[in-house]
């Protein structure tokens, strides 16, 4: 049973989101049960303790000098991680980006009389859609953190760690993006095991990108990355890689 | 940095050694002025953390400075011979007079001066290559002493003192020109700003204006409509009334609020020239700014150049691609900023290169590049950056903690 939350100042947009959501339910036969109609953010607050991958649709101008659209939304995510944030707007302008981006919000719906009910249960469609994709199992992820912005990589797509010339950073490369983040790869060894091998001081390298390995130069290749190897790395990658190489 | 003390310890074995190797005064006397000069150099670079040309030249200066002092010394030696032992009273006058000058050049704020030429990145090789001319043909002339006949040393001393206050001169002189065009440069910057900022406001002006007319008939419309009963054509009109508002004005003031949130004056001064320069060059734009960003955790042009050198990245890629764009999005948070830069490419992209590839490949006036970002970052470990490339979209990330 998934709980639908909703938090608008207007209740006329309340109650037609409200019907929406619940013509829909009855419809598709969901799961789900619109649990709250909140006429500000303490009120859904105070419902709302750590849900289980709830549904929320918040008004993006909230009067309220404490919770705005985007705090509120910053707040349910810290209490329910997995949750889904909808939107609802009356300029269909609003910062797009930085919701979808430091709040994974899902989607936005403009509070055009005719358009609500439709885009609503549109919307609840493709939510529905998301959480039976996401019933599969998921990828292991390799996550860190940016401040508030916690990052998942799958693990199988990263090719290595190495230091980076800031004290106390790492930096990570997969095929397509490089991340600069506080770590230390000490850590990062224990954590990962044997996925990885320590080829040097500065090198923490995927065991199965390792594309050419270069002994007499002490050089390796991870993906199209050229590493170095210490005298300790070499005898890692002999231990690790089994004398196969 | 254990050698650098031992530097004027290897100097005065140097010149020592050359005493007794060569014959060649002149030679000799090159010879252990170069190393000097090296020397010197060294030391400078250590103390005031300064690149090599920056520091060779304060030296080469200090160089023909000094030529000025020891002028000075011998001409009171002249004037008033005495009969203390030569080296000492040699010691003592240059002393004496080196700190003479180093006041008089502290009073006339010679050095706020020298300091401003050397913030010339563009004529810095000139202006040393200059300097060390001038340096050499100051000692040269000096060491010329040996051949003046004694009636005409005085003169000769003199006019050594008055080339010296000549170079300098010529040095604050060429100064005050470098500091006039940045001053010049930077008011065409504000005004480009005023401009592209005073045609976002035209264009809300002339929107407001057609609206108003529309909107007056618009509502005559729905007077009508109501008075006659017609419910749905009225509806239809209601909803088209908000939908055109969006689509004109809504946006464009929507954009003024987001320029608005930017509070630090040199961030927004260049955010809205790199901005016009889109526009110039039809670069689509989207702007979020969604708080105020009123401050950075780090030196403010450190990070006004970090984001000037990822909107002209993003600008070059992006002009390679059929529709070009550029979305900038800054997040103010308590403890942190965000700024993400992302716009589209097709070229493919090499990762090592990217971020290796030599400064200079971008040009004198273009700036850094993603290396000279890089390396601005590796001062600030409580920076950290973010960059993705795929589906055809290049994004940067920065988060700087507070």
């Amino acid at each position: 049973m998934i709980g639908i939350y909703l938090c608008d100042d207007d209740e006329a947009v309340r109650h037609q989101i409200q019907t929406a959501l619940e013509w829909k339910i009855f419809l598709e036969n969901y799961d789900m049960k619109v649990m709250c109609s909140a006429a500000n953010a303490r009120e859904l607050l105070d419902v709302v303790e750590s849900s289980k991958r709830g549904i929320y649709f918040l008004d993006v101008e909230l009067k309220d000098s404490e919770w705005d659209g985007f705090r509120l939304g910053q707040e349910l995510r810290r209490r329910d991680p997995h949750c889904t944030l909808v939107y609802i707007t009356s300029y269909g302008d609003l910062a797009w980006r930085t919701f979808q981006y430091h709040l994974e919000a899902f989607d936005y719906i403009v509070k055009e009389p005719e358009q609500i009910g439709p885009s609503v249960s549109q919307c609840l469609e493709e939510i529905y859609a998301r959480l039976l994709a996401e019933r599969q199992d998921p990828a292991e992820m390799f996550t860190l953190r940016t401040g508030e912005i916690v990052r998942h990589v799958p693990l199988g797509d990263i090719f290595l760690f190495e230091t980076s010339p800031t004290p106390h950073h790492l930096l990570l490369h997969t095929s397509n993006s490089r991340i600069d983040f506080l770590g230390s790869l000490n850590e990062l060894e224990m954590q990962l095991g044997d996925r990885f091998i320590r080829i040097h001081r500065a090198y923490l390298v995927a065991a199965d990108k390792i594309k050419a390995v270069d002994l007499k130069h002490n050089k390796l290749w991870a993906g199209d990355y050229e590493c170095l190897i210490s005298r300790a790395g070499k005898a890692e990658l002999r231990k690790k890689m089994g004398g196969s190489r | 940095m254990p050698p650098l003390f031992l530097s004027p310890l290897i100097a005065v074995l140097i010149s020592y050694g050359l005493h007794a190797v060569l014959d060649f005064r002149i030679l000799q006397y090159f010879i252990s002025s170069f190393f000097i000069l090296a020397m010197c150099t060294l030391w400078v670079m250590w103390a005031w953390q300064m690149d090599f040309w920056r520091s060779f030249s304060a030296v080469c200066m200090a160089g023909i400075l000094q030529v000025a002092t020891s002028a000075l010394a011998q001409l009171i030696f002249l004037m008033f011979p005495t009969d203390l032992g030569v080296n000492i009273a040699a010691m003592v006058i240059s002393l004496f007079f080196s700190a003479v000058v180093a006041i008089l050049l502290s009073m006339s704020c010679f050095g706020s001066w020298f300091r401003l030429l050397l913030e010339d990145q563009v004529n810095l090789y000139r202006i040393t290559v200059l300097l060390f001319v001038l340096e050499v043909s100051m000692e040269v002339f000096f060491l010329l002493q040996r051949g003046v006949q004694g009636q005409y040393l005085v003169a000769y001393y003199i006019l050594i003192v008055v080339l010296v206050i000549v170079i300098s001169g010529l040095i604050v002189y060429l100064a005050h020109r470098f500091d006039d065009s940045r001053m010049l440069q930077a008011q065409q910057d504000i005004i480009a700003q005023q401009q592209f900022y005073e045609r976002h406001l035209e264009d809300i002006r002339q929107e407001v204006r057609s609206f108003r007319h529309d909107y007056k008939n618009l509502l005559a419309g729905l007077f009508q409509q109501a008075g006659e009963g017609k419910l749905d054509a009225l509806q239809s009109t209601l909803a088209e009334l908000g939908a055109d508002f969006d689509r004109h004005l809504g946006e464009k003031i929507q954009m003024s609020v987001q320029i608005g949130n930017l509070q630090i004056p040199q961030v927004r001064s260049l955010l809205l020239s790199k901005l016009a320069d889109f526009g110039k060059k039809d670069v689509e734009w989207h702007l979020e700014v969604l708080y105020p960003v009123k401050a950075v955790g780090m030196n403010m042009w450190d990070f006004v150049r970090c984001l000037g050198i990822l909107m002209d990245n993003a600008e070059e890629a992006a002009l390679e691609t059929e529709r070009p764009w550029v979305e900038i999005v800054l997040l103010a948070q308590s403890g942190r900023l965000f700024l993400q830069v992302s716009n589209p490419y097709i070229s493919v992209l090499d990762p090592e290169k990217m971020w290796n590839e030599s400064w200079s490949t971008k040009g004198a006036g273009r700036g850094l590049g993603l290396p000279g970002y890089r390396h601005i970052l590796e001062g600030y470990p409580n920076a950290s950056s973010y960059t993705s490339w795929e589906n055809g979209v290049f994004v940067q990330e920065l988060v700087v903690e507070d």
